[in-house]
């Protein structure tokens, strides 16, 4: 069939504000002077349709004569010395296809049967070589994994294909090579957990096919089973608990009661107001993100979303948190490992992805941070977070009773994502890119969106028995697990498809994103459908839960599997493993002291880890919702940064919800338990330091980890414990939490490099009124400014200061929990009485930082004086996490305050636009804020053209 | 006194309709959620309401233009009902999104559907943008402004296509017949080309424009954002007695039909 081409420019005088944009990558980013100037043209094609039609399309929806001229069949930016037009692979869901066909009917255009979309980009520069085109489609134009320069103009835009047969594997007969060889690159599992799926065919007696190896293999992958954190450890010699074991018991034991549910359901739920609850769910994503930035952010917005939604009965997305760990942006190419991609790349990718799926749900983006170390260069740590309402009555993981119907909602099923699970679970390679291509996807949020506007009005009907995301593992994992204690029976070819050609295992494991399954009664079903339709959602009875306890699927009417739920969920043994954690050789230098502190306090508040990450924020829209009342940034010029979100999920009443978070892997190479001590602090004390009470909120745990050898095991132990005392200590339940453990790159040549261990520490509560919380910007002028908590402040390891210097150190903050609770509950005292006027928590870059984001909120300089015991660098730089800077009013009493806590009175605000520290009567230094605020924006406005 | 009655429009990607419902609802009004389907399907009027609000969001995921897969859909299934609505006084209006609706469906600037004279372009920033702004009322016919000209208000914006462009003559036109709502302003209270005081390069610093009878009103901005105190990123730096800039908008639409 005849496809037409259309092709929409802006008016050459006008602006091309996107062709503006890669310009400036272009030049900066890439360092390529040849090219003056870019400019943008949408290209559409339509099959099926006359050029009449196609002009009729071109002028009533895809140009306006206001701005834009448009071509039929004929090419645009003609004058440009070189054109090139970049779309998705075919077989990458565009999105954007279903609006044009929708569109297209609605002004009615007869007879299209595909359309699709892409981008023409003119480049202009007489000296232009094919070596800087080559850069540039390469590092900024196209990720391979899903796009590709159109070079000539596609037959068809319609995918075609015939499924395969569903094949028996002869697993009964293999031997230990031919196991290991199956299981490479596909299954991903070891000799012995082969075996005994080797051994579980043999004792039924027949061979597997394709759908139940594969199932099994994805029900017993690391990302979903989650072995390491089950296995029995052996840890120096001596046998230990589960590391799940001890989170879980010391939930049990704090016995909060607050919390709804703990561990078993798609997020953690904890009580709020008025029958209502909130719940938290923290993901991370860095595989996919990896090889495909933009997808891999985007689908791990929406899977975490969906786990939300995915709670009890259902649960109202309130909020999103990200947090990013990184390469330097500027890092030279060179050093990047080969089958990775650049860090600069890959931060303006990800930020971009989480950007499109939350900005296009509806779903504010409020708290995040991002973190630099070179040795995320060979795999990025990406953490998405989301939280969520639902009522009490509701908020209980339900169970499908047999002869309820298995419902897939939202999305089609297509070849998205196959092998996602497993693939999570493996090391990075220099091979990871060619082999796992299909791993990653491009979101659709506007399909998510509706499907949730659907399932809380069918929540609100009590339609819904119990519901659960599709995520890694796709309708096997939903399906199984959903299933696990009944059975359940679904035929595959009922699944609607994007495209023809999916083998029935393929359907069974696609991770094609923007799916949930519901399971449903079927006097509900009627009235389900017909929300579904008023919300262009589409829904489909794939089969019943049963009561035999086996997972069986059909495809045209023929087995193609029938498992044991018993063996699929606990047929796999618990592994043993060895951990031993080796104290790294880092030595404690003798420092010297400092000799230009403007440069010095300059580059700390510029160091990538301190500086302000405000063009991101800004990206992110953290307004929609109408419920944020502490925002990431404000203060007199909206530049000031806060320690957490606090948004009131009800409207009209003072109920708020906290939300804040710590991280810091460079303390986690030197430490693992007082690193991870430090992540939970700094998580808590940014919760503290708004004003949330320590006895009401709830954590969530995240380990990004390298590939469990015994001596990252034997950090991971490590710090599995710090959790644990933490918690204890403070009474803070974990109630979520979720472990990746495949931080390892392996190049062709053997080199091994272990990204550094991750601890994220969510932390998430209620506050009755929010009236009684602060923000950080200073608020006016001769307050006195008081610094609250332990800090030893020689304890300079892993601190900013340090790395500035090139070292990393030894000595590192050891926060003592139980000491940390007194302050915690010392300063929600002072803020709840209304005596605060601003706090901050000390983190990277210590009180100097701190000190002035409050300055730079406020408007207003400061003038402290630095105790003559002290070092004037360690007072300034030192990172403990759980020390606070507090604005109290010149007549408000520090001792009453806040009591025996340690608290100091270090100096006032002032009117002046200077911060000046005074030592044994001397002026150490006194620094322009202005100065100081533009060594602080100038790094991430650099990265971002802001 | 009966509570004007204001369909809250919806569809696949709005996504800022609880809180739109919310500020009406708050100034006075009765507001009930309505899908677009609703109306194609017949079984919802818009002739039963006094408001039409097109929240924000991205309708159809904001695909080809902003707001234009929906615009589309309105003037093919809903231009009678809409030319009614608005030859019948009624008030309608478009916040962000809505805003990209109404003009590409030609209710903007000259209620004329179908007629497409200004856009809403790509910011000059190519960024998608949220902070608050400060918008300076201008005098014109429009009753969502009534008691404010003048006056500078701190609303937020968050959008990637928010420049308001149109051809010279149009934008005279628009300028002459007062049809000009909101402009952003720098702290100074006077109009700007500036970012980020302007957050998208729009002409004029044009943030808001109405019809001729200002009774059709989009805006850029978020006033549902801020019709609580609490809501403004530095209410704990203000009065406890500040009014929300944003409700009176909604005060001002909901006034105007109860009296009409």
């Amino acid at each position: 069939m005849m496809i037409q081409e259309v092709r929409v420019t802006n008016l050459p005088e006008l602006p091309d504000s996107k062709g503006e944009k890669i310009l400036y990558d272009i030049n900066n980013a890439l360092g390529i002077q040849s090219v003056e100037k870019v400019r943008t043209a949408r290209v559409f094609r339509f099959e099926g349709i006359s050029e009449e039609d196609a002009e009729y399309l071109a002028q009533k929806l895809l140009a306006e004569d206001v701005f834009q001229e448009y071509r039929i069949n004929s090419p645009v930016l003609e004058d440009a010395d070189v054109v090139l037009e970049v779309a998705y692979k075919p077989g990458v869901m565009n999105p954007e296809a279903a609006s044009l066909l929708k569109s297209a009917a609605d002004l009615g255009v007869k007879g299209l049967v595909a359309a699709d979309s892409s981008w023409n980009y003119g480049f202009y520069g007489s000296n232009i070589s094919k070596t800087d085109i080559d850069r540039i489609v390469n590092s900024l134009l196209v990720n391979a994994t899903v796009e590709y320069v159109v070079r000539e103009k596609p037959k068809t835009l319609i995918i075609q294909g015939t499924p395969g047969p569903t094949e028996i594997i002869p697993i009964r007969k293999m031997n230990d090579n031919e196991l290991l060889n199956l299981s490479q690159d596909k299954l991903f599992l070891n000799l012995e957990e082969m075996k005994v799926i080797q051994n579980y065919f043999t004792s039924i007696g027949r061979d597997p096919t394709d759908c139940e190896i594969e199932i099994i293999a994805q029900t017993w992958s690391e990302h979903c089973v989650h072995k390491t954190f089950k296995a029995k450890l052996i840890v120096d010699g001596k046998e230990k608990e589960p590391l799940f074991q001890r989170l879980k018991e010391a939930t049990e034991e704090i016995g909060h009661p607050l919390v709804l549910s703990a561990f078993v359901d798609n997020s953690g739920v904890f009580e709020f107001y008025d029958g209502l609850a909130i719940c938290g769910k923290v993901e991370t994503h860095n595989s996919p993100s990896a090889i495909e930035p933009y997808g891999g952010a985007m689908t791990g917005s929406g899977g975490v979303f969906r786990d939300i939604m995915g709670t009890g009965q259902g649960a109202k997305v309130l909020a999103s948190t990200d947090m990013f760990c990184f390469a330097p942006p500027w890092m030279p190419q060179e050093e990047i490992p080969p089958g990775c991609l650049h860090p600069h790349y890959l931060l303006r990718r990800v930020v971009d992805g989480v950007k499109d799926y939350g900005n296009r749900m509806g779903i504010p983006t409020n708290n995040g941070s991002v973190h630099f170390h070179r040795d995320f260069r060979a795999k990025p740590t990406v953490i998405v977070g989301a939280y969520g309402i639902l009522p009490v009555a509701t908020c209980r993981k339900g169970s499908p009773k047999p002869g309820d119907l298995v419902v897939a909602m939202g999305g089609r099923t297509g070849r998205d994502g196959i092998h996602g699970a497993t693939f999570s679970s493996g090391e990075m390679t220099d091979r990871t890119i060619e082999v796992n291509a299909s791993a990653v996807q491009i979101g659709h949020p506007i399909e998510e969106k509706r499907m949730f506007d659907a399932i809380l009005a069918a929540r609100d009907e009590g339609l819904i028995r119990a519901i659960t995301d599709c995520g890694a593992g796709g309708f096997a994992s939903a399906v199984g697990e959903m299933g696990s204690k009944t059975g359940a029976c679904i035929a595959l070819d009922r699944a609607p498809l994007k495209y023809p050609g999916l083998a029935p295992w393929e359907i069974l494991l696609s991770e094609s994103q923007e799916r949930m399954v519901l399971a449903v009664d079927p006097a509900n079903w009627e009235r389900l459908q017909e929300i579904c339709r008023n919300y262009n959602v589409e829904a489909t009875v794939l089969g019943k839960f049963t009561d035999d306890h086996h997972f069986t699927a059909t495809y045209e009417g023929r087995t193609v599997m029938d498992l044991d739920m018993e063996f699929l969920h606990n047929g796999l043994p618990q592994r043993v493993m060895q951990a031993a954690w080796k104290q790294p050789s880092l030595a404690e230098p003798e420092v010297e002291p400092p000799w230009d502190w403007g440069e010095l306090f300059a580059r700390v508040l510029g160091h990538l880890n301190v500086c302000s990450k405000e063009p991101i924020v800004r990206v992110y829209d953290h307004g929609v919702q109408g419920t944020n009342t502490l925002p990431p940034f404000d203060g007199v010029n909206g530049d000031g940064p806060n320690d957490a979100a606090i948004i009131t999920p009800v409207y009209g009443k003072p109920y708020g919800m906290i939300i804040a978070h710590g991280l810091n892997p460079v303390l986690n190479i030197i430490n693992p338990y007082y690193g991870s001590l430090w992540a939970a602090a700094e998580a808590t004390a940014n919760a503290v330091a708004c004003g949330a009470n320590p006895a009401e909120m709830a954590l969530i745990d995240n380990f990004i980890w390298p590939f469990p050898d015994e001596e990252s095991l034997g950090a991971l132990d490590l710090a599995v414990d710090a959790c644990v005392n933490f918690s204890r200590a403070t009474g803070m339940p974990f109630i979520s939490g979720k472990d990746s453990l495949s931080s390892t790159y392996r190049g062709k040549d053997g080199k091994v490099i272990k990204i550094p261990p991750v601890l994220c520490i969510s932390v998430f509560g209620r506050i009755p009124d929010i009236t009684r919380t602060v923000s950080a910007d200073f608020k006016k002028q001769d307050s006195q400014i008081v610094l609250v908590g332990y800090r030893n402040t020689g304890e300079m390891a892993g601190s900013v200061y340090y790395d500035l210097l090139g070292i990393v150190g030894s000595n590192l903050p050891k926060i003592d929990p139980v000491a940390l609770t007194r302050v915690y509950k010392a300063l929600h005292r002072a803020i709840n009485t209304g005596k605060v006027l601003a706090c901050h928590d000390l983190s990277e870059g210590g009180l100097a930082a701190a000190l002035a984001e409050m300055c730079f909120g406020g408007g207003l300089g400061a003038t402290i004086k630095i105790d003559e015991a002290e070092k004037a660098e360690f007072f300034l730089f030192n990172e403990t996490a759980g020390c606070f800077l507090v604005e109290i009013s010149q007549n408000t009493d520090p001792a009453e305050t806040f009591g025996d806590i340690p608290w100091t009175v270090i100096g006032k605000t002032v009117p002046a636009q200077f911060i000046t520290a005074e030592q044994r009567g001397e002026t150490l230094f006194s620094l322009n804020l202005e100065d100081l605020k533009e060594a602080w924006q100038r790094p991430m406005k650099e990265v971002f053209r802001s | 006194m009966k509570k004007p009655r204001v369909c809250v429009l919806r569809t696949d990607g709005i996504n800022c309709d609880e809180e739109t419902f919310y500020a009406f609802e708050k100034a006075g009004a009765e507001c009930k959620m309505v899908h677009v389907n609703q109306i194609r399907s017949g079984s919802e009027k818009l002739a039963s309401y006094q408001i039409l609000v097109l929240p924000g969001g991205f309708s159809y995921g904001d695909d080809v233009h902003s707001g234009k897969i929906l615009a589309v859909e309105l003037t093919s299934f809903m231009k009678e009902q809409l030319e009614s609505f608005v030859e019948a006084n009624k008030l309608v209006l478009g916040i962000c999104n809505g805003f990209q609706v109404l003009v590409r469906t030609g209710l903007l600037p000259d209620r004329k559907i179908g007629q497409i004279k200004t856009t809403l372009m790509a910011n000059d920033s190519s960024h998608f943008e949220c902070r608050w702004v400060n918008l300076l009322v201008e005098r014109s016919h429009c009753v969502f402004t009534r008691g404010l000209e003048g006056s500078l208000l701190s609303i937020q914006v968050a959008h990637g296509e928010g420049k308001f462009y149109t051809d010279p003559v149009t934008l005279q036109e628009i300028e002459n017949r007062g049809q000009v709502v909101f402009r952003y302003a720098g702290t100074d209270g006077r109009p700007t080309v500036l970012y980020p005081a302007n957050p998208n390069g729009s002409l004029n610093a044009i943030a808001g424009i109405c019809d001729s009878t200002g009774r059709i009103l989009g805006m850029m901005p978020h006033p549902e954002r801020y019709v609580e105190r609490t809501q403004h990123p530095n209410w704990r730096r203000m009065p406890a007695d500040t009014v929300p800039h944003g409700l009176a908008i909604f005060k001002n639409a909901v006034d105007y039909a109860r009296q009409s």
